[in-house]
């Protein structure tokens, strides 16, 4: 049995379905990630499980225990907020040591247990300071161990990186992704990036609408998006419109070119429209080496991203990216200039609407 | 640019004339008791005067009666407004300015016409007193303390605190309390002022009171009646500064205004 079960959860605001049949377990000191646009239900799902939202039906079990109706301050669940949320009133040690005061600890055993999560989070000298001395970088640490602190059956994190820059962000994540496999604590992590859910996550929960659209693990999400919505958000893609040339040899027509693609095509027929699409990183040149699929472009646009070269061509009426790897000795095409791209059966995708 | 610049401190002066003027003529005035010299004679004597103590002692203790229900009424108000029901803040709001809309007198009236007669019997104790005091205070108690809950993320300290197990009582007095210090500070001090002056209550219910002595001394005397208006300014300006002087602490913390 897993360690926290989500079962058919759902939310209601007046006449807003906000949350629309959620299913999931979570495994204990797993990190799953609920990744979706703002609106798309994933703070809901995550305060339901807090206890500052009830759901409208459906169950939450932790632990084997049923905590749908239970009030957040009896939930052993350690809740890290975008901003921060610290007690201002109160020192780093204060704030670190508030939930055990409310548990009546010993005052020796906060001191040590204080001590312990400084030490985690690498400030032991920053006990004494008030939230307003530290940078928002620190208080988010500061309020990773208030969380933890009380030893927690499960960590929430609601976008906790959101109010940071992208330099602290992406160091901070790995700070939060190392410490969570120390503790080996169970956590969700809320977030609208979809690079901090990839890059930290045993599993990714795609969210849109209310609706779980796809739940894998970050390479599945990416790599094997399941819905158009899936592939759209997660990465850069690459989406047209094409019919079904022969179901039975996986061709598909787009325009005046036919591309051969690995998916099963059975249960389509000659003519039927479909939703295909190609990861821009999945490109290449044909003149370096030929894949199943080999396909005349022009050359619209060029942009330079850094380790990477985004390159714009037009492949019969539409345009696609294609992503190639930056070196000094890279020789770039000209716009306008034809060219060939190719690209191997299995990059060609059929999405479901 | 020059010529703005006059034109402010021009504006400036007629304020501070307009201000200060009236102040300045009362002092001048309250120190002429003895003809041809300034002398403290007046307030020598408003000072000795026993009636004056048993007064403003009276004035001082219904100023923190009400200031410790006002503050046990309106904190946990507003906080739980801010925090459920953000919605029927504009109503809340439009009760306490109650005051503002209805007079001291007709407020005073209605309260001795419901509470002097059976079934609720009230005139004799000083609740009445003390109620009335209350609502005077609110507009300013209510929108202090509302701007000290707006200047902190109320919400999310409450949920904050809720997750760390804490109960309502902890997070009311360990988290927003001390949270909104110099808010509930401003309100405390607009309202000990306003107590402190008060007339219409104190006088149509009877109770003793800094205000009422103050008509009867002015009724009776010339220069007694002038020191103690300025002994009454310095109260509420003193108030002002102990605000100001608490206020400004820690840097992030501002100073919740009185509107």
């Amino acid at each position: 049995m897993a360690f926290l079960q989500i079962e058919n959860v759902s939310k209601i605001f007046g006449s807003v379905e906000a949350v629309k049949d959620f299913n999931l377990d979570i495994e204990k000191g797993e990190l799953v990630s609920f990744l979706g646009p703002s609106g798309c239900g994933k703070t809901t799902t995550l305060r339901m499980v807090a206890g500052f939202e009830t759901p409208s039906s459906g169950r939450i079990i932790m632990n084997g225990e049923d905590i749908t109706q239970m009030p957040p301050n009896k939930r052993e669940v350690g809740m890290v907020f975008q901003s921060y949320a610290l007690f201002p009133n109160m020192t780093v040690a204060g704030n670190i040591g508030f939930g055990l005061k409310v548990m009546k600890k010993t005052p020796q055993e906060i001191r040590q247990r204080v001590e312990e999560m400084l030490a985690l989070i690498n400030m032991p000298e920053y006990g004494d300071r008030y939230p307003y001395q530290l940078s928002g970088g620190q208080q988010q640490r500061v309020a990773l161990a208030r969380a933890l602190a009380l030893r927690p059956d499960v960590l929430l994190l609601d976008e906790p990186l959101s109010a940071l820059d992208a330099k602290i962000r992406v160091s901070l994540r790995a700070e939060i992704r190392a410490i969570q496999r120390k503790l080996g604590i169970t956590a969700i992590y809320v977030t609208h990036d979809q690079e901090e859910a990839l890059s930290l996550s045993d599993r990714v929960v795609v969210m849109n609408a209310g609706r779980m659209e796809q739940v894998g693990s970050p390479f599945e999400i990416y790599n094997f998006p399941k819905t158009a919505f899936v592939a759209n958000f997660v990465g850069t893609l690459n989406t047209a419109t094409v019919e079904v040339e022969d179901p039975a040899g996986g061709l598909l027509r787009m325009d005046n070119l036919i591309l051969k693609s690995a998916e099963n095509l059975q249960e389509k027929k000659k003519g039927d429209k479909v939703l295909m699409s190609i990861r821009p990183e999945r490109l290449s040149f044909a003149s370096e080496l030929k894949k199943d699929n080999v396909l005349d472009c022009t050359i619209e646009n060029i942009t330079f991203l850094g380790s990477v070269v985004r390159i714009q061509v037009r492949l019969g009426n539409s345009l696609f990216y294609m992503d190639t790897f930056n070196n000094p000795f890279l020789e770039l095409p000209k716009l306008g200039d034809k060219s060939q791209v190719t690209c191997s059966k299995e990059a060609v995708l059929v999405l479901n609407h | 640019m020059k010529k703005v610049n006059i034109w402010a401190w021009i504006i400036l002066l007629i304020g501070i004339v307009y201000f200060f003027l009236p102040l300045v003529a009362t002092l001048e005035f309250s120190m002429r008791m003895i003809k041809g010299r300034y002398t403290f004679e007046a307030y020598r004597v408003a000072f000795t005067d026993p009636k004056f103590f048993l007064n403003f002692g009276y004035s001082v203790l219904w100023a923190l009666l009400t200031i410790f229900f006002s503050t046990v009424l309106v904190v946990p108000t507003a906080y739980w407004v801010h925090w459920k029901l953000p919605k029927a803040r504009p109503f809340v709001e439009f009760v306490t300015l109650m005051p503002f809309v209805v007079p001291a007198v007709v407020l005073t009236f209605g309260l001795i016409r419901l509470y002097g007669r059976p079934p609720i019997l009230l005139l004799g104790s000083p609740i009445l007193l003390i109620a009335g005091y209350i609502v005077l205070s609110l507009p300013y108690m209510f929108r202090a303390v509302d701007t000290g809950l707006r200047a902190i993320d109320v919400r999310t300290l409450t949920e904050a605190a809720l997750s760390l197990g804490a109960g309502w009582v902890t997070i009311l007095t360990q988290v927003i309390f001390p949270n909104l210090r110099v808010a509930i500070l401003s309100g405390v001090f607009l309202t000990f002022a306003i107590v402190m002056g008060e007339f219409t209550f104190a006088s149509l219910l009877a109770w003793p009171a800094f205000g009422p002595y103050m008509e009867e001394i002015g009724s009776m005397r010339a220069y007694t009646p002038q020191a103690l208006s300025v002994v009454s300014f310095l109260l509420t300006w003193a108030s002002i500064g102990l605000l100001q002087w608490i206020g400004r602490g820690r840097g992030q913390e501002q100073v919740a205004g009185a509107h």
